[in-house]
């Protein structure tokens, strides 16, 4: 039998949650004799195949993100939702305080950090934003929460572990953080 | 009270009556998880976590409010009460702004510990994303509303057991939110005492205080150490959280008692921040305008020579700290009176201390106590503040009178030379000034317990009459003596001949509650305060100080400092302008590294204890002494007697004491 295929993806999120995850450290190299890890930013294979195990990082802020997150489902049997962001939104619900225009002016002209004497906002260029910035699970039916900003990579590898004994997990009360 | 029986989930419990069902499980150590509830204010209940299940009754029951009844069967850990629970977590997520990753209170959270306890790995509501402000305002503490979960405490606290009730209630529903005063913003609040009680107790990252927060929270912090506060005579009971060496927080820890574990605003921000001060790590030697460091041998060797000196020429003094621990005076009192016998040793406001040891000697004398537990205030029927600035001088007692006031319907009358310290809250206010500050009170003795007329010129009479009619129907009245009240002996006689007259008897003492600043000012009256001022007018050769550096000396003592030929200063911080003033610098630990007891105006002696381990290297007292004393080739007398042991004792009962006459100036 062919070994179980995962897919991760990084949506509206730091690098944090992949990070922990490769902090699982010499473990890798026994989890990778168990799983195959196919379009992952970390492999940097972009189409996502059909796989058992789908996780997505990051909440969801722009249309792109909520088609790769649908799309994610349509190819996983079971979907992980890994830190904070995917789990609650996090850091990025920051602009929901705010209306959508408000929050292209702030990041394209107004930050000090922005040079832009103009004063242009891409249009077509950019996938539109949604009306929030929302967790997965408003647009996408999730298996698994991993919350955790990022998750300790001993919860991401646990939960791995689980489902690779038949068992959808609910991570433990001693494992679960939210920072 | 009877004793009633409860079967809390399958466990027999034994209770109270009048117990809440809440306690009784505490009592019976079974776990009832609670959010707006903390122990020592009042239950409201509001925050439906601590909900249980009592068989009979079909509704779910809030256990903090709930009275346990005899055999009631209570049921606290089942499936429904769990997930009713975990659902109130996710609302209370999804109403406002709780994410913790940029929470500085992450990990110290009362919320986030819940919902991990509950397993909350996500929330199944939508977010509500209301923008609530962030007030900044205030120089101490951040109120972040968005972070507000409306448990209450903060409110609480700040009314019944502070007294300032500077924070409520506005609006309902969703739009509810925690309001300072009248709506100003909390750095513009009137009434706020920068108690930063609210902080203390507050569950969530919505009131902080900002010199607080990202220096370790309590969970990571090296160890957690009781002791009590050494900046006022009251000595409150604190907690405090130590990290590699430095003291990141404190907290008051008597939350069931009298206090309720507040803290004063000195107390909450001069402890942590005397941890980051400069140190004088090594003795050091005046060379011009400047110090040089040097050996212990040597400075003490200098200290020794200069003191043995001026003791010939009877020029020798001695200033020391009221913030010393019992053990300290007794060594000062050995070494400055036993064994050098100086003519001038004192304590810092000596004069203020003086006065309340010559005014409340002669009813020691009759074996009487002439005070009372600091705490008795807030059962008094009437408080008389007598040129007092409590809110200055001992900070929480300015919460016990304002609690009894406001809270406890107790009345409050205010004779003073200064501006009422409570303003909007007081029954009579008497402005009299200094030179008729006498005659005022002796006409109050005589009409209190002799009927006579009263009439003071220059005095509101009526006031004056209104105050007497109080004082002689009042069953629990407490007098408080200012400390500008005090530099006046005879006054502070004449005022506790009124409260005898008025019937001021407490179980402990006479109703009076000085205001002595510093913490062990009680035990200084005992052993270091003279008989005659000398502070600022005697001619010195040689002044011994030894301050402990938390708080500002007094400007009559650092004159008699400058004046002094040459000057010794033991002391833990480089502080000016303490350090100008020295001829030899000599260390010494501060007070979070030293131990020993403290008599307070709460009636009992409390222990500092040693919170950082000391990390220079510094001599203690006696062995200071011992050298300093063998090179000035004097032998130290080390006195048996404890200074500080007749303190609390009487004799007598308060209900024995007699009035004393006392000369009309």
């Amino acid at each position: 039998m062919s070994k179980p295929k995962i897919a991760t993806t990084w949506l509206e999120a730091c690098a944090g949650c992949h990070m922990s995850f490769l902090d699982i450290d010499e473990k890798i190299v026994d989890l990778l004799a168990q799983v195959e890890l196919t379009s992952t930013p970390i492999t940097d294979i972009k189409e996502i195949p059909e796989v058992e195990v789908g996780v997505i990082s990051g909440a969801l802020g722009n249309e792109e993100e909520a088609h790769i997150a649908r799309k994610m489902r349509e190819k996983c049997k079971i979907l992980i939702a890994w830190g904070d962001c995917a789990v609650f939104g996090g850091i990025n619900c920051l602009r929901n305080f705010m209306e959508k225009d408000a929050v292209l002016q702030e990041a394209y002209t107004n930050t000090v950090s922005t040079v832009n004497p103009e004063g242009i906002i891409p249009g077509e260029e950019l996938p539109k934003l949604l009306h929030h910035a929302i967790p997965i699970d408003h647009q996408v039916k999730v298996d698994v929460y991993v919350p955790g900003c990022p998750p300790d990579p001993e919860t991401i590898l646990y939960v791995f572990q689980e489902i690779l004994q038949g068992r959808i997990p609910k991570v433990p009360v001693d494992m679960m953080r939210y920072d | 009270m009877s004793e009633i029986n409860l079967i809390i989930d399958g466990k027999e419990c034994k209770g109270a009556s009048g117990d809440t069902i809440l306690q009784v499980a505490q009592k019976n150590d079974v776990y009832i998880p609670t959010l707006c509830y903390l122990k020592g204010l009042t239950p409201i209940g509001s925050c439906r976590m601590c909900v249980v299940e009592v068989e009979g009754n079909a509704k779910l029951l809030t256990s903090c409010t709930t009275p346990a009844q005899d055999g009631m069967v209570v049921n606290t850990k089942t499936q429904k009460l769990f997930n009713y629970r975990k659902q109130i977590l996710e609302l209370l997520f999804a109403g406002r702004n709780h994410f913790c990753m940029f929470c500085s209170q992450s990990g110290d959270c009362e919320l986030q510990t819940l919902a991990i306890e509950h397993g909350m790995d996500s929330v199944r509501y939508p977010y509500l994303y209301h923008d609530f402000e962030n007030d900044a305002t205030s120089e101490d503490l951040q109120m972040d509303h968005n972070r507000c979960i409306l448990c209450g405490r903060c409110i609480r606290v700040c009314a019944e057991k502070v007294g300032a009730h500077t924070l409520d209630l506005e609006k309902r529903g969703w739009s509810a939110n925690i309001i300072t005063d009248l709506g100003s913003k909390l750095g513009d609040s009137e009434t706020c005492v920068h108690c930063g009680a609210c902080a203390q107790v507050c569950p969530t990252g919505t009131i902080t205080i900002r010199d607080f927060v990202y220096r370790g929270r309590r969970n990571d912090c090296d160890d957690v150490v009781e002791s009590i506060c050494p900046l006022c005579s009251l000595g409150c009971e604190i907690k405090g959280y130590v990290r590699t060496g430095s003291l990141t927080r404190v907290e008051g820890s008597n939350l069931e008692g009298p206090d309720g574990g507040q803290l004063c605003h000195k107390g909450r921000w001069w402890l942590p921040e005397s941890t980051e001060r400069e140190r004088l790590s090594v003795p050091m030697i005046r060379e011009g305008s400047t110090f040089r460091e040097a050996s212990w041998e040597e400075a003490l060797g200098l200290a020794a020579s200069k003191m043995k000196d001026a003791c010939q020429k009877g020029k020798a003094g001695a200033i020391v700290s009221g913030l010393s621990t019992d053990e300290e005076l007794s060594v000062f009192h050995s070494v400055f009176k036993d064994t050098l016998d100086l003519k001038y040793f004192d304590c810092f406001i000596g004069d203020i201390l003086r006065g309340f040891k010559k005014g409340f000697e002669p009813f020691v004398e009759q074996g009487v106590k002439p005070f009372t537990a600091a705490h008795n205030i807030t059962s008094s029927d009437l408080v008389l503040i007598l040129d007092a600035d409590p809110q200055d001088e001992v900070p929480v007692t300015a919460s016990y009178i304002r609690v009894n006031t406001i809270i406890n319907g107790g009345k409050l009358a205010n004779i003073s030379s200064a501006t009422n310290p409570f303003k909007g809250i007081t029954d009579v206010d008497i402005k009299v000034s200094p030179e008729k500050m006498f005659n005022v009170i002796t006409a109050l003795v005589k009409a209190v317990s002799e009927n006579e007329p009263i009439e003071v010129s220059g005095v509101d009479k009526t006031a004056l009459e209104e105050l007497a009619g109080m004082l002689k129907e009042a069953n629990r009245p407490v007098f408080i003596f200012g400390g500008n009240f005090a530099s006046d002996a005879k006054a502070v006689t004449q005022a506790t001949n009124l409260a005898i007259a008025s019937g001021s008897i407490f179980e402990d003492g006479l109703g009076i509650v000085p205001m002595v600043r510093h913490a062990n000012s009680l035990a200084a009256i005992n052993t270091v305060v003279g008989e005659e001022p000398w502070i600022g007018k005697a001619d010195i050769d040689c002044l011994y100080v030894s301050s402990t550096g938390l708080i500002p000396e007094d400007s009559q003592s650092l004159e008699a400092m400058s004046m002094a030929r040459f000057c010794i200063i033991h002391t833990p911080y480089m502080v000016h302008p303490l350090v100008n003033m020295a001829d030899v610098l000599i260390p010494s630990p501060a007070w979070y590294e030293r131990s020993g007891h403290f008599c307070t105006i709460e009636g009992e002696r409390r222990k500092l204890n040693t919170m950082v381990k000391p990390q220079l290297n510094l001599k203690g007292l006696g062995e200071i002494f011992s050298t300093l004393t063998e090179k000035m080739g004097v032998k130290l007398n080390r006195s048996e007697v404890q200074p500080c042991e007749n303190i609390f004792n009487s004799t007598v009962p308060a209900d024995k004491a007699c009035q004393v006459a006392v000369e009309e100036v």
